[in-house]
């Protein structure tokens, strides 16, 4: 079986809303992704949970396929990118970002749990066909995209970073 | 044609200092969230949008260059932030469209 140089676009791109809800009895943040109109905002019992909605921001997720071999590889489990800004020494998301150097830049892979008790992340194929599909597109000079799980955070609460989400658009006007 | 040209050609206001690279092709856009799945590699992006997760949005697809419409104006911790990730930053008092038309009598496409 000859190996494929995967050449990553995205497909199935979809518009919708990422949600953020808190659970008051664990303190756990969740978030999801929804193509509805308009975001739902109810508050919910799930199992030992109460979930209440703590906001939304408009948002996209999308997949990658090889346009050589036609491998898909589902992102469903990732809700967002974020830049990371963390200095954090205890956090292994900050060491990979002084370790990689300064002309990498650090994006984290989040998924629905932040808590991660559920012991799902993105999952690792997902992470490997981003960090090709971001440094497959890069032109500059010595930039390079490093694409880690958000599992690697010490705690998400506390770390640092820019989240790519258009939260304050209509803040614009 | 290089972002320095372009800053000349279309009487930009320069707010970094850049990586002066050769731009490919124009994207317009408010949202973060279209940025990353439309915008291409050395592009140039017009926005009206100033948040900082703009800057993370386009450092992540590697926009050579931003132009803020109708004199917006991002704050300074964005502004360190796209000179860190070598993206230059311009502004200009025009409308988007009023601009883009600029960029079409330019020979930009």
């Amino acid at each position: 079986m000859v190996s494929c140089s995967h050449q990553w676009e995205m497909v199935n791109i979809r518009n919708g809303f990422l949600v953020v809800e808190g659970c008051a009895e664990c303190g756990g943040r969740s978030s999801f992704f929804s193509t509805e109109a308009q975001p739902p905002v109810d508050d919910y019992h799930d199992g030992p949970h109460y979930w209440t909605y703590l906001g939304s921001s408009q948002a996209v997720k999308f997949d990658l396929a090889c346009r050589a071999c036609g491998t898909a590889v589902s992102l469903d489990d990732m809700v967002g990118l974020m830049l990371s800004t963390c200095v954090d020494p205890e956090c292994e998301i900050a060491r990979i970002a002084m370790e990689s150097g300064h002309s990498s830049w650090v994006y984290v892979a989040l998924c629905a749990d932040s808590t991660h008790r559920s012991g799902k992340c993105v999952s690792e194929a997902g992470i490997s066909a981003l960090n090709e599909y971001f440094n497959q597109q890069m032109r500059a000079p010595g930039k390079r995209i490093v694409v880690v799980p958000c599992r690697l955070a010490q705690s998400l609460d506390t770390c640092r970073g820019i989240v790519i989400a258009d939260t304050g658009l209509t803040d614009l006007y | 044609m290089r972002s320095s040209e372009l800053a000349r050609k279309a009487d930009l206001k320069t707010l970094n200092e850049y990586q002066d690279r050769e731009l490919d092709g124009v994207y317009i856009s408010d949202m973060v969230s279209d940025i990353i799945t439309g915008a291409k590699a050395g592009c140039l992006l017009v926005t009206l949008q100033t948040h900082k997760s703009l800057i993370a949005a386009a450092n992540l697809v590697d926009v050579a260059a931003i132009v803020f419409a109708r004199g917006k104006l991002p704050a300074d911790d964005v502004v360190a932030l796209a000179s860190k990730a070598g993206i230059a930053l311009f502004a200009t008092e025009a409308d988007t469209w009023s601009f883009a038309s600029k960029l079409a009598e330019l020979g930009m496409r």
